[in-house]
Formats: structure tokens, sequence, C-alpha cells
């Protein structure tokens, strides 16, 4: 314990890894969540060339809009929905365009997806389906996703045999209807904010864990070490642990300053609103808090997985720079070249430490693995840390060879 | 208590870096004696089991270390050539970090750490960080790790290297003290460090032994090579082509010249008598 407290201690006196911490804050939680919500994402809108040309009056507005979800009651219905586009056209007929500006982007989706026929082509602008739909049209809304469901899984060859059986099985536990209310929050924090925060994770995390093993050669205390009676693998081992708790503080500390924001602008409004609100054909039976646990479960385990794979990289080289480029490339690589890979290769590289996302949960996709169907997102999450902490033995052993040899 | 090694050889591809070398050392104080490059360095890091040897074995009190782990590294102090340490911890908590490292209990080590520190002559500068400190002030921190386990084997490798003369008198009379009944390797290319503390010396050359013995005898070796001879000062510069010229100063327009040579160097050469630092010209003349 005292080794490890030392060596946490050591972590943490660097002046790389203060300013680094505080960088990663500072954009994840002042720029991507206290600015986002009260400017870029939520503030009302003037200029609508630029994010920038927003109000700062995100909190005001957002307290607005969520007031406008909630009267249209608790459950999103096929009157509901009916009232909320006979708003829109009725603001729209008045010249009034911010109101309704954030309910009608969700709004349009679910009339894109479930009512197609309704699409004019002849229209100028054809996709502002909530402008000219007739309302009175927007009938058996959950009908018509459990088609659009059923159609969308025969695209995506998922539409027959076991794995349309264990996704339908899945949607059937969503409650219908849907609670609803303001979906545009939960839908920055669960696709966009939280989505995010792994990748920027992991710039940090490798600048700060790249040296942990490396940084004993640059700072030429391995031969010194290499005699001490505690040895090199207890030493190791509290390296290793360091590495490991710095990275649950860097998400604790991100995490708490990303949830106070979260409170304060938006509440708890909405925590037991279906995923389904945000995206319609999402199978997973999971309400909005579910879903914010799973993508910080995410992170959390993507960024442990991640800097034992650091910790590894560190251990194999005796170059900082180049411990902390192949740390970069180890997640930046294999998400530049996915997109050439095939579809099977992509899947299996999501499973590398945050190099999948956590925004599978709207998804359905699966790995066929041993005969059984499993949903992605079971996979994404566990995958990364074992494979994190299997490099970590490595990292060690590793590292001891390296300073005998 | 003795440390021992039998045929300790060590091979980088095609480089031999310690050929063979075979030695037992008990308690006192050691100088192991070479210009840069005879494997000073290599020997010593394989004696503290942190290099694994091509062939041959280190054994303490009978035992090959290797085999030994823990039980051989707390016995033993070691200050690595350009001892390096972590700028951001203070004087004080690099020890601590070493103590802890070495497993030495909290509250003998806050104590050790203390005793060492004014030792070395650091305890007004214990808070400060490593990364104010000078060259001599951090090898001095690097001493004072070394001895913080009470180690009854203390290789030092290199140690008076970036000491003022002030710092070095300092060190040599602090390993004098502290040898004792335990046994001292001191690496250095410094001839009078050697001199003023070794009670044995062994000169490296091409990573083998050339010579072993007390001062006394290794100077013996270089009585009747050591001659001075003067010579018009415009010759000097002749003269220090041709032959190994330990030193030389001026007196008016004549240069005295300290040379050494197995054979008298001219009929005006007079013999005079050998210090180690001949001895050292004597045998590495080309590489010093």
């Amino acid at each position: 314990m005292g080794l490890f407290a030392l060596e946490h201690k050591k972590l943490w006196r660097k002046a790389s890894v203060r300013v680094s911490v505080l960088l990663c804050f500072a954009y994840v939680v002042i720029f991507g969540g206290v600015l986002s919500y009260q400017w870029f994402e939520f503030g009302s809108t003037d200029d609508v060339t630029s994010a920038f040309g927003n109000n700062f009056d995100g909190y005001a507005m957002i307290r607005s809009y969520q007031a406008r979800a909630d009267s249209y009651g608790a459950y999103l219905t096929d009157s509901s929905l009916q009232q909320m586009v006979r708003d829109i056209q009725a603001d729209n007929d008045r010249g009034i365009f911010w109101q309704n500006a954030d309910s009608r982007s969700t709004v349009n989706g679910y009339l894109s997806q479930l009512y197609p026929e309704l699409e004019e082509t002849d229209n100028a602008y054809p996709t502002l389906m909530e402008y000219y739909v007739d309302s009175a049209k927007l009938t058996d809304f959950y009908q018509r996703r459990q088609a659009a469901l059923e159609d969308f899984l025969h695209l995506q060859g998922q539409g027959v045999g076991e794995e349309r059986a264990m996704l339908l099985a899945m949607n059937d536990k969503v409650d219908e209807p849907f609670r609803y209310g303001w979906v545009r929050g939960w839908q920055f924090v669960l696709g966009s904010a939280l989505a995010d925060l792994g990748v920027i994770m992991a710039v940090f995390l490798a600048i700060v864990l790249a040296p942990t093993f490396s940084g004993e050669w640059h700072s030429n205390t391995a031969p010194l070490l290499l005699t001490m009676d505690r040895g090199w693998r207890r030493l190791a081992r509290a390296k290793v642990l360091s590495g490991l708790a710095f990275a649950v503080e860097l998400f604790m500390l991100l995490a708490a300053g990303g949830v106070a924001a979260q409170l304060i602008y938006l509440g708890t409004a909405g925590w037991d609103m279906p995923i389904q609100t945000i995206k319609l054909l999402a199978v997973a039976p999971m309400n909005m808090l579910q879903a914010e646990i799973y993508e910080y479960a995410f992170a959390l385990l993507g960024a442990i997985g991640f800097a034992g794979v650091v910790m590894l990289l560190s251990a194999l080289v005796k170059s900082n720079v180049l411990a902390l480029l192949f740390s970069l490339a180890a997640v930046y690589g294999p998400m530049a070249i996915a997109q050439y890979l095939p579809y099977g290769l992509q899947s299996a590289l999501g499973l590398l430490p945050l190099v999948g996302s956590a925004t599978d949960i709207f998804r359905t996709n699966t790995f066929h693995i041993f005969g059984r169907y499993i949903w992605s997102p079971y996979l994404l999450i566990t995958v990364p840390v074992l494979f994190g902490l299997a490099c970590v033995p490595f990292a060690v052993r590793r590292w001891s060879r390296r300073q005998r040899a | 208590m003795e440390l021992s090694f039998d045929r300790l050889t060590k091979h980088y591809g095609s480089k031999i870096a310690v050929d063979r070398v075979s030695a037992a050392l008990g308690p006192g104080v050691y100088g192991l004696l070479g210009a840069n490059g005879a494997g000073k360095t290599t020997l010593m890091r394989m004696l503290c089991a942190i290099l694994e040897p091509t062939a041959g074995e280190v054994f303490w009190g009978g035992e090959e270390v290797t085999g030994m782990g823990a039980a051989y590294r707390n016995v033993l102090g070691y200050l690595p050539q350009d001892f390096g340490c972590y700028p951001n911890y203070t004087a004080a908590e690099f020890l601590a970090y070493i103590a802890t490292l070495k497993g030495i209990p909290r509250d003998m080590a806050q104590r050790r750490i203390r005793e060492l520190l004014d030792t070395v002559g650091l305890l007004g500068a214990a808070r400060k960080k490593l990364r104010t400190f000078s060259g001599g002030m951090k090898q001095r921190v690097g001493v004072a790790q070394a001895l913080l386990n009470d180690p009854k084997v203390l290789i030092l490798d290199e140690p008076t290297a970036g000491l003022d003369p002030k710092e070095r008198v300092h060190l040599r009379n602090l390993l004098a003290d502290y040898a004792g009944d335990r046994i001292v390797l001191v690496s250095t290319h410094i001839v009078s460090d050697v001199e003023a503390i070794a009670d044995e010396v062994l000169m490296m050359k091409n990573g083998r032994f050339i010579l072993r013995g007390t001062v006394p005898q290794l100077v013996r070796q270089a009585e009747g090579k050591v001659w001075e001879l003067t010579v018009p000062a415009a010759q000097a510069r002749a003269w220090a082509a041709r032959v190994t010229v330990a030193n030389f100063r001026h007196e008016g327009e004549r240069a005295v010249l300290r040379i050494i040579s197995d054979e008298r160097p001219g009929p005006q050469a007079v013999p005079c008598r050998a210090t180690m630092e001949d001895l050292y010209l004597y045998h590495f003349g080309e590489e010093a």
C-alpha cells in the first residue's frame, strides 16, 4: 500500500499530469458541458450559421423546452404526436420558429421513419414533413414502429432466425406507450457528450500513462529501482495500480463534473423515458438513466482497459514519445481504418478499449460467437476491460525482462 | 562475508564488455579503476544482479545471487552511474520512496533519512525539490539512498562525478568511515579518489583485471618507470609526442617533464617516486 501511495503521489506530482487533467476537465466539463448547455447547443439562435452565434441563454431555453414538452402529457401517443405537429405548423404559420425548434427535429425523426408515405416529393422541402403533413393521418404510432423495426431488421440481414427472435424479445420488454418529455437534452447527453467521453479520455490517458515504465528509462532510474528489496514485481504492480487508479480518478472527475452540469441544466426530468424516444428503432429496454449509467460504465471500463494497453506499450519501448504515439495509434488507428475493413473486422476492432462506441445501445448490432447471438453492447463493455487487464501481466514481465537485457 | 565472482563475462553482440573476470572480495573498500569503456559499469551491474552475465556467476556468502532475489537485494546498496531521480520529489520524499522500495519500516525510514541527509550535508535542503538541486547535490542524494538500508555490500559507480573538491573529500571520508566490516566497491577513473580511500585496487582494461593489490603494492609496480627530465621549453611538445608525459611545468626558459617510460628517456632523466596516477598512465597512457 505504501509503495502504491508513493507511486500514485509521484504520478500526480508531474506537471504534465496536472496540466493534462486540467485541460481534459476544461474540455469535457466546461466546454463540452457547461458552455454547450448554456451556449452552443441550447442557446437561442439568431445566427443559424454557427453555434457560436447562439445566445448565452441555454438555461432559460432548456426550461422553456422542458415546459413545452411536458405540456403534451406524460406519454407519447398518437394524439400527443398529432398535437406536437399541429403546434409546429401553427408556430410556423405565425412565423415563430424557436419555440418548437427543439422538438421539431425529434418529431421530424418520428415522421420520416414511421410515416414515409406522407412525404410530398414535390414539396420544396420534402424532408421537413412536420411542416406540411396532415396531423390527422398520424395514427397507429406503435404498430407502425413495430412494422418499421421488423423491416429494418430484415434490411440489416437480421430478419430471420435466432437473431431476430432475440432482438424482438428485447423489444417486447420496452414499455408502451413511451414516457415522454423533453428528448433533445437526453439526446445530447447520451448521443454526444457521453459518447465522446472515452475518445477524449484516451488522449489524456495516453499522455499521462505512456511514461509509466518507459519514463524510468527517461529519468534513468531503472538501474536503481531494480536493486531494491521490494523488487521490480512489486514496483511494477504499484505502477500498474497507480495507472489504473489514475484512469478511475480521471473518469470520476469528469463524470462528477458532467453529472453536476447535467443536473444543473437538465435536472432529472425525463430520466424514465425509454431510449426509443431518441431512436425509434432501438430495441434495448432501457430508460435514459439506465442508458446513461451504461455509457458512463462503458467509458470507465474502456478507460481502465485502455490504461492497461498503454502501460503494456510503455513497457515495450524505452522512449516516452514512442509509447505515446503507439498508445494513440492503439485507439485512433483502428478508428481510422475501420471503414476500409469488412464488417466483421470492424466489429472486432470495436472490442478494443475505447475504440467501440457506447451508442451501440441504440443499435441492433450483434456478435455471433460459438453459435450464439450476443447483443453488441454486452461485449463492447466487457471485452475491452478484460483485454486491457490481460495486458498488465505482460507489461510487468516485459518491463523486468527489458531491464535485465 | 564474501562477495565473489567467477569468470564473469558479458558480451554485447560481438563486443566483449567484461571478459572472464574473477575475484573474491572481503570487507574493505575496493577501488575499481579503469578508463571509460573498460567494463567497470557492466561489471558493477552484474554484481548488482540487474544485468544477466553472458557467462559466469556472482556469489554472496557462497550462494549464487540470481537465485537469492530479495535476500541479496536486501544487503545491497547501489549508486548507478548517471544516477537518475524524480525531479518533482523533494529530497526527503525521494528517500522515503526508496526506503519503501527497500522495505524499510516507515518510522525507521524517517529516522534514517534524517540521519543520512545530515551525513551528506543536505538536511537543510530536505524539503527542496530535486529539480532545483545541482549535480553534486543530486549525487549526494544518490549516495544517501544507497546507504538507506545500511547495506553490507555497497556498490558505487562513479560516486564522485560532478562533486566539487570539498564534496569529494567529504564523500571519501564518509565511505572510509562507513566501510568497517562491509564491502564497498567504488568505480572511478579519478585516481586520487582511489588512492585516498581504497584498501585494494582492481584495475580494469578491455573488460579484464590487469592489476590487483593495495595502493603501495601497485605503486611499487610503477617504480623505475617514472622519470623527471628538464628540457628547453621549446622541446616540450616534441617530448610529449614521443613519450607519455604525466606532467610538465615551466621553470623559466626550461620545462620539467614527468615521464612514464620503461626505459630512461634520456641521459639527463632522473628517476623519481611513483604514484597511482603514474601507474594509471603507464597502463592507460593512450586512452587517458
